[in-house]
């Protein structure tokens, strides 16, 4: 409860910095201290699923980002709540989970060499595919994010990464990550891992990017033993002003076989105004481990009153008919 | 009478072609650059032209000229854009500083090494390196 107040506290200090300046705040677009290279901001996501009966209601997401630059040289941290407060409602019966640590969501140094180089430190996001570099609540598109940027790959990577970027011809880009450490914070990473091995080419044009990424990393067993999974992942994006489409489609494989033969999605949003939009996500997955196999589709939409705030509902219907089940989200980016 | 007629409506779409051409103008020290190049720099990928650490320039929201660099350049109409800022400040990427006025934008670039911006043709002067040119 402290550490709430605590960033209450934060935040309304910075509306009361942002209203001393020149340039008012603006909702979504954080603020910068004094005249520090820092910028501070931060997120909030509350959420409710039914789903076999079962209520959840969430306060999944508070917080908080600082970032800033100086000469060659910027840095980014994301501190976070993460499943903050859950409260669980079936037939009249109500259970709550409290978890208040604090983690580090991302944590990084950025070297830029030049116009082509750059070199990163740190805890991130790993680089693979669209969805998982904008992974938040408020900035994508649906409530629920795709099975495929779950199980194929690590979201998120201790260690380096380095790209050459060449923009003379649309956007051509090689980038490299290495991990060989533990995470900073595994506490929300999706596997625990110790190495992570991963290159990516993409280029782009106007409206169209394609992406390819693939990798290895040493994950953790529950028999405390790691065991080697390479994956490879190909992605397509198309965006106009009022549509847009995306895919991505990988496999994962042991030395021994596929863990997961197949996962990905095709998804299309339009944007009936600049606040509604409406969404259509069909996903399919081959999860050889969970021993899983479905075929989803996602029907979802989104109302933004402005950007930065968004509203969204979503229902999701599953060749694995208990996996059926209603969404709803409120987020704000700061 | 026909005559002057002819002459009157010449001018009058001389005035309006030399109203809807622009320029993407930079300091004089700047190298040439790229389309691709200057569509990186005022969505803020790239910092940098060769080692040179570049300050893109914009006008006000909603001035006319930048409605057409956004339109024509960046090819993002302004609520693309705005959704655009909102992911790069989760990213940790800030839209370039907006500038009062074209005469503004040439008083930076003078002073500023890195500096870019985009002005109407009409307003170039010498003291600034035409990078780019575009029209409606």
């Amino acid at each position: 409860m402290k550490i709430l107040v605590l960033f209450l506290f934060i935040i309304s200090l910075l509306f009361a910095d942002a209203s001393n300046k020149e340039n008012s705040y603006n909702l979504g677009e954080g603020v910068k201290v004094a005249d520090l290279p820092l910028y501070i901001g931060g997120y909030i996501s509350l959420d409710y699923r039914n789903k076999n009966s079962e209520n959840k209601y969430r306060i999944d997401d508070i917080a908080l980002l600082s970032y800033g630059d100086y000469k060659k040289v910027s840095y980014m941290a994301e501190l976070e709540f993460k499943q903050f407060y859950t409260l669980y409602e079936r037939d009249g019966n109500y259970t709550s989970k409290a978890h208040t640590p604090l983690h580090v969501e991302r944590l990084y140094l950025d070297y830029n060499f030049d116009e082509n180089y750059m070199l990163r430190l740190g805890k991130f996001n790993s680089q693979t595919g669209f969805w998982n570099l904008l992974p938040i609540n408020v900035l994508r598109d649906t409530t629920s994010n795709p099975v495929s940027t779950i199980i194929l790959f690590p979201k998120f990577t201790t260690g380096v990464y380095a790209s050459y970027t060449s923009y003379k011809e649309g956007e051509f880009k090689i980038d490299g990550m290495l991990q060989h450490t533990k995470d900073l914070d595994s506490t929300y990473n999706n596997y625990t891992m110790d190495e992570h091995y991963a290159m990516g080419v993409s280029y782009g044009q106007d409206s169209l990017q394609f992406k390819f990424n693939m990798g290895l990393f040493d994950s953790y067993q529950p028999n405390n033993l790691t065991a080697k999974r390479y994956y490879a992942l190909v992605a397509l994006k198309y965006e106009r002003e009022n549509y847009q489409i995306v895919s991505e489609l990988g496999s994962q494989t042991s030395k021994e076989r596929f863990t997961t033969a197949y996962a990905g999605y095709l998804q299309g949003l339009y944007r009936f105004t600049e606040q509604h939009a409406g969404i259509l996500r069909l996903e399919s997955y081959d999860d050889r481990v969970a021993q899983k196999k479905d075929n989803i589709a996602i029907f979802g939409y989104t109302y933004r009153p402005s950007y930065p705030v968004a509203i969204k509902a979503e229902y999701q219907v599953h060749t694995l008919k208990k996996e059926n089940q209603f969404l709803f989200s409120f987020s704000v980016l700061f | 009478m026909q005559f002057f007629l002819k002459i009157l409506i010449l001018s009058v779409l001389s005035i309006h072609i030399e109203a809807s051409e622009y320029v993407v103008v930079a300091n004089k020290n700047m190298q040439a650059v790229s389309l691709g190049q200057i569509q990186a720099l005022f969505l803020k990928k790239s910092s940098y032209v060769g080692e040179t650490k570049v300050v893109p320039l914009n006008l006000s929201s909603r001035n006319l000229v930048r409605e057409s660099f956004e339109k024509k350049i960046l090819h993002m109409h302004f609520s693309r854009l705005k959704s655009y800022w909102m992911k790069q400040h989760y990213l940790g990427h800030r839209p370039p500083i907006s500038m009062k006025s074209e005469a503004s934008i040439k008083a930076f670039i003078e002073k500023v090494d890195g500096a870019i911006g985009y002005i109407k043709l009409k307003n170039v002067d010498k003291k600034t390196k035409i990078l780019y040119k575009w029209s409606d």
